[in-house]
């Protein structure tokens, strides 16, 4: 025990807990039952790639799809942003794709090792971008501003779709648990690709447009996808 | 420790022959594993039979996600983290169902709820275990009755080893504040 409760009483007493009462053993009926049940339907399987090939995977089609919707969407954005500007947002979407694609990746094999809880790469994913939007592009809007902005997030609700499906459709190779997380996982994935081309087609590269039509967005899209992981989970179960 | 920690290598060798549809390799997995498995439901407070239920769910599922196991990786928290999603969707589906039950027969909100203190006066160190917050009680399992290390169980709660160790942490804190209190009041 790794982890000593320090307290001779409180480890004696979980010990005794602990160890095996004579009445829970496994009857040797289920036991051939399960052995049976198994065995019914055994075939040879080809274990899933390993991490950095699922990975790989993940982050070709993030660069291929990016650099296929660049190629056709119009590119102002590239014009109107400055060199630090570019080089941040850059760095974020191409540090978001990357974070997701380790995320999905550990989610579609039981036991993976997690060096980084899941709760800190979706703070960190989402308060990077506002601090450095709000801190490098300009604060000022113009009259216009919805009728300026929906076009965008319209945009990034049509990419991220398909995106999303593309990489469940990739991710269903492993061993899915219908959850929040993996809505979330999922979602913010496909989010971070479709910003790339929304981001370098946009010609307002103000704070507060980036921040509601861009940012807003995506947050509100993950939402759904965590939304939608909760209602397979409730109805897996 | 409730058991034998059960050798790795030995078990990475069955699941490889059991990807390569080795009959022998399967009976040997489900004889070594099944009981591991069954206390580990078991002390998560559900009854024998219901145990039992979970035990054949969970082979299910381990059978139809045997392709995501890796030769290079430890059996154990891949086991652990299919069993413990199943338990986790058994005590969700458990949980909407008495819910829907509450909303028929309008039970007391407080039925099911037993605070520490009151579970003492019963002096049923179980049930005081499984008074924890959930993701305590999992953690003391794992480690305790499954004999699983902090990395392992890391691995198979989606976690960081840090985290579980803050979990065992306070699953420690708030049993040994309980039996504190439970020794001031038998004085």
């Amino acid at each position: 025990m790794p982890d000593n409760p320090q307290d001779h009483g409180l480890e004696r007493r979980l010990d005794e807990w602990a160890s095996p009462p004579p009445d829970t053993e496994l009857s040797p009926e289920t036991r051939r039952k399960v052995q049976a049940m198994l065995a019914s339907s055994l075939t040879p399987v080809k274990p899933i790639p390993p991490q950095s090939r699922l990975i790989f995977t993940f982050l070709a089609v993030f660069t291929v799809c990016a650099v296929g919707l660049i190629a056709i969407l119009n590119k102002a954005g590239f014009h109107l942003m400055t060199g630090v500007q570019m080089g941040f947002i850059a760095a974020i979407l191409a540090g978001g794709g990357i974070l997701f694609s380790f995320t999905l990746a550990w989610r579609m094999v039981p036991g993976s090792r997690w060096p980084i809880p899941f709760s800190l790469v979706l703070t960190v994913s989402g308060l990077v971008p506002i601090t450095g939007i709000a801190l490098l592009f300009p604060w000022h809007t113009s009259s216009a501003f919805v009728s300026e902005g929906w076009p965008c997030a319209a945009l990034e609700l049509t990419i991220t779709i398909p995106s999303a499906a593309v990489y469940w459709l990739l991710a269903r190779r492993g061993a899915l648990f219908a959850s929040p997380g993996l809505g979330a996982s999922l979602t913010a994935l496909a989010v971070f690709l479709a910003l790339i081309p929304v981001q370098f087609q946009c010609m307002f590269q103000q704070a507060p447009h980036l921040l509601v039509w861009h940012g807003g967005a995506a947050l509100l899209l993950i939402g759904l996808g965590t939304l939608i992981g909760e209602m397979a989970r409730r109805m897996r179960t | 420790m409730g058991e034998t920690p059960i050798d790795d290598r030995e078990l990475r060798d069955l699941m490889t022959r059991y990807q390569n549809a080795d009959a022998v390799a399967v009976e040997e997995l489900v004889a070594r594993m099944s009981p591991p498995l069954l206390r580990f439901f078991g002390r998560s407070g559900i009854g024998p039979t219901e145990a039992e239920d979970l035990l054949q769910d969970c082979w299910i599922r381990i059978h139809r996600s045997r392709h995501t196991y890796r030769a290079s990786e430890p059996v154990m928290p891949w086991i652990y983290a299919i069993a413990r999603h199943t338990r986790l969707d058994a005590y969700r589906k458990q949980r909407r169902l008495e819910s829907r039950e509450v909303l028929v027969a309008s039970i007391p909100e407080g039925l099911h709820q037993t605070t520490p203190e009151q579970v003492l006066e019963q002096d049923q160190f179980a049930r005081l275990v499984a008074s924890l917050p959930d993701a305590q009680r999992e953690v003391i399992i794992m480690l305790k009755v499954s004999g699983m290390s902090l990395e392992e169980v890391a691995r198979a709660t989606s976690s960081t080893p840090g985290a579980v160790k803050q979990r065992a942490h306070r699953a420690y804190t708030a049993l040994r504040r309980a039996l504190g209190k439970d020794l001031e009041s038998a004085r």
